[in-house]
């Protein structure tokens, strides 16, 4: 076993923000290798590092692709590659490809298109040649588009119902698949994926975990970065853990899931539970206290879904939907992805339309008012993925948000004590938005959601992709809101965290609904188990 | 309608007739394969009546003082203006979007007001008379070169360094992901976007007398990029077809003529709004609801119902 990448004492600072602060790893030949850390802890900052598109201040990182033939023939044998000071185009000419944590696919070009570029590095320029469409050429073509092909097959995606279809309209685990395709189109020597189980419901987990074990399997390194704990101990060899960008711990995952320090790292340092609630046990998190059982639907509800259908051209995403809101309760609707559940959100906050069915929000009739006047009359949306705009600052995003209230100088205020309520953003105040931590961004697109004075907030997604320390202190934010008199919807993918906070949810599956109850009751539903938490 | 009718009964005495018009659309028909290279490389860049100037005054001052043939005058322009834009492209293709649509005009007005009006061999602004133009002779190489130049541009689309494009205009950071050098594809589709609109304000100094300062301007910008609007950018057949159909369109409605750019501008708002991606595209047309028609639309539903 020699090591294929080899960090030593990488650093990157970022204003007083030490995002890595020299880090020193090596990723062995054919292994697979886990990257965790709570959000925040510089792991992406790490990937974008090593692939170029961040320089480093110092350090170094090496390449060294001893085992197999070099790439071209020009670059000939060296035993290392220093990549520091290489641009990112360079880097993935010498086999590293990644995925991205927030998709980037070529959305309006097919997926066979994607794949078929992927391929750019090892593909002849043939550019003149290609000018007279001759038949030698028209042969590497369908080449190119059998391996297309089959690339599509081996991550788990059908080359007919899928490979002509554009990227964007594929569905979010289908994107998150293609552009790993994509990536392993550059036959990589090194594949890095940043978090290719975000937003997946556990039986698609299980599918990219088998995906990456065959691609090991085939002789592949593989860096892997994710939140699940069951995904990263479960399929990796050597774990390298992060905590305020730098190196926390490093070995197999028995022993750094034992760690006391990465458990401080992701619990707290004052563990609220049991010694149970390790990471990677968290699902087993089912014998929580059971709420009060509650209500079943509300008689005046705040707001009322009655047989709501939404479609996007051809495909029905929501198909006859009813459901409640009563006021000051917390009501979650709960699914896997491609559910409807973020179509149902969409369409209550006026940003879709509905085909057909009733939404009514007291007395506005929310299928047809335009959206500033649904805002207005107090139903604001934390949409999915935050949307907080990055380049502003963090008091800039909140001004924003009370952009459209005539009550400037109450604002004002308003953001002044939001700031308090909310140390985090209170701090970081003048920093822009884009630079906080994927779990910071998710307060502050939601203190912005309290601006717009909601009665009802709709929240989406608000875990996506936040460590666990930083899920709790999200939840803790919406339990606060909503005990100063909100009420709450919330859309989750994290089904047992939502249930646990929540008096009533609904289950959606493709478009319908499935399933419904108190928070507790469907929490010990075997049949919620079973679908939504892997049980 | 004389238009059509003469177009498909008579073709010859129609090509007679309107020789000139026929070579003007040729002409914009290469400005619009120009503006295509970059737009499909994800580029706004709108230097190309600057490159076009480039073109025109090579080959007439060349025409004028060098004992060379044209066909190497009008090459020679060509290559001039690719050349003025690898210089261009260095500070300015690393701007994005608008912004680099700014530092393009900034360019053309730049060349127009700094270099053409100020030089003496360009006729300080009075223009440059051309003694060898050729105003029937000239339509010859446009008709020539049109096709070959589409079909050129439209197999390149295709091949390795065509994806490349797709890729940088889908998604520059994934493109460099998967290993494309972005900044060199960028200023490839630059260049060769500059030699074509250079080569074809070569081939319409051939078929005008004079070549005249105030025709490279802001104007001419613009009704390049109304082309490629109009047209839709997603194969290169889009903004030639953009360009003929605005280029013909005062022609065809001859009562209309003279109000030929508000007719233009009409035309660029309906498309905009009823068919963004241009005449040939992908799907239909834009369907656009109107508050009132939901709120119409809204309160029949429960009046049908009962």
């Amino acid at each position: 076993m020699s090591a294929l990448l080899q960090l030593t004492d990488v650093r990157r600072h970022f204003g007083g923000v030490h995002a890595v602060d020299g880090v020193s790893l090596e990723v062995e030949q054919g292994t697979i290798f886990g990257l965790i850390g709570p959000n925040g802890a510089g792991k992406t900052t790490l990937v974008n590092l090593v692939t170029g598109y961040i320089r480093s201040q110092s350090g170094s990182i090496r390449l060294h692709p001893s085992s197999s033939p070099p790439a071209r023939a020009g670059e000939g044998r060296v035993g290392a590659l220093e990549l520091a000071r290489r641009p990112p185009h360079a880097i993935a000419g010498l086999g590293i490809a990644r995925t991205f944590q927030t998709l980037r696919l070529y959305r309006n070009l097919t997926a066979i298109e994607n794949v078929l570029i992927g391929m750019h590095t090892r593909r002849r320029d043939d550019t003149l040649q290609q000018l007279l469409p001759l038949r030698p050429l028209m042969r590497l073509d369908d080449q190119r588009l059998k391996e297309a092909r089959e690339l599509l097959q081996t991550v788990g995606l059908n080359p007919d119902r899928h490979g002509d279809r554009r990227a964007s309209t594929l569905s979010y685990g289908d994107q998150r698949r293609l552009e790993v395709a994509r990536a392993l189109a550059l036959k990589p020597k090194l594949l890095i994926l940043d978090e290719p189980a975000a937003g997946m419901n556990p039986a698609e987990k299980d599918r990219v975990r088998e995906l990456i074990q065959q691609l090991n399997a085939d002789g592949l390194t593989v860096l892997l970065i994710d939140h699940d704990m069951r995904l990263v101990m479960g399929v990796c060899q050597r774990i390298v853990v992060l905590n305020f960008g730098r190196k926390i711990a490093d070995g197999p995952p028995a022993t750094v899931s034992n760690d006391p320090a990465v458990v401080t790292a992701y619990l707290g340092s004052h563990a609220p539970e049991s010694a149970s609630h390790v990471p990677g046990s968290e699902e087993m998190d089912v014998a929580a206290p059971s709420k009060p059982a509650a209500s079943t639907e509300p008689a005046s509800p705040l707001l009322e879904v009655r047989d709501l259908e939404v479609s996007y051209g051809a495909i029905k995403a929501v198909r006859g939907v009813s459901f409640g809101v009563g006021k000051g309760e917390i009501v979650a609707l709960i699914g896997a992805n491609g559910a409807g559940k973020s179509t149902i959100l969409n369409t209550l906050s006026g940003v879709l339309r509905p085909h057909a069915g009733i939404a009514r929000f007291g007395d506005l009739d929310l299928t047809t008012a335009a959206p500033d006047k649904i805002v207005r009359a107090g139903l604001a949306q934390v949409p999915e993925g935050r949307e907080i705009l990055a380049r502003l600052t963090v008091r800039e995003n909140m001004e924003l948000g009370a952009w459209a209230r005539r009550d400037r100088g109450a604002a004002h205020r308003e953001i002044a004590d939001l700031m308090k309520q909310f140390p985090i953003l209170g701090q970081r105040h003048n920093l822009p938005a884009g630079q906080l931590s994927g779990g910071e961004q998710q307060i502050l697109a939601i203190a912005r959601g309290l601006l717009a004075h909601p009665r009802l907030l709709l929240l989406d997604e608000p875990s996506l992709g936040l460590a666990p320390q930083m899920v709790d202190s999200v939840f803790e934010v919406i339990q606060r809101i909503h005990s100063e008199g909100v009420t709450i919807l919330l859309v989750e993918q994290n089904a047992l965290r939502a249930l646990e906070i929540a008096d009533r949810a609904y289950v959606v599956e493709t478009g319908r609904i499935l399933l419904s109850g108190t928070g507790a009751a469907l929490r010990r539903n075997p049949e919620v188990q079973k679908a939504y938490l892997g049980g | 309608m004389d238009f059509f009718i003469q177009l498909f009964t008579n073709p010859v005495g129609f090509y007679n007739q309107h020789e000139l018009l026929i070579a003007q659309i040729g002409i914009n028909a290469i400005l619009a394969i120009a503006i295509f290279v970059t737009f499909y490389s994800g580029q706004l860049t709108l230097a190309n009546a600057g490159f076009m100037a480039i073109g025109a005054y090579t080959t007439v001052i060349m025409n004028l003082y060098l004992p060379t043939p044209l066909p190497v005058n009008m090459l020679a322009g060509a290559l001039l203006a690719g050349l003025v834009s690898v210089v261009v492209g260095l500070p300015v293709l690393r701007l994005r979007g608008v912004f680099l649509a700014i530092a393009t005009i900034g360019f053309v007005e730049a060349l127009r007001l700094g270099v053409i009006l100020n030089v003496p061999i360009t006729g300080e602004g009075q223009g440059l008379k051309n003694p060898s133009a050729d105003p029937l002779g000239g339509i010859v190489p446009i008709l020539i070169s049109l096709p070959i130049l589409a079909y050129l541009v439209w197999r390149l689309t295709r091949t390795r360094l065509g994806q490349a494009w797709s890729a940088i205009r889908e998604d520059e950071l994934a493109a460099s992901s998967n290993g494309i050098n972005v900044p060199l594809y960028k200023m490839i589709a630059f260049i060769i976007s500059a030699v074509l609109a250079g080569y074809a304000g070569a081939l319409e100094t051939h078929i005008n007398f004079f070549v005249d300062p105030t025709e490279y301007g802001i104007t001419r910008t613009i009704q390049i990029l109304t082309f490629a609007v109009v047209g839709g950018t997603t194969n290169v057949f889009g903004p030639i077809v953009g360009a003929v159909f605005l280029t013909a369109l005062p022609e065809i409605v001859r009562q209309f003529a003279s109000y030929r750019d508000v007719v233009n501008g009409v035309i660029l708002i309906l498309v905009i709004i009823f068919r963004p991606q241009g005449i040939v595209g992908r799907g239909g047309l834009a369907i656009i609801r109107p508050r009132w028609w939901i709120r119409w639309k809204a309160r029949e539903r429960p009046a049908a119902a009962h």
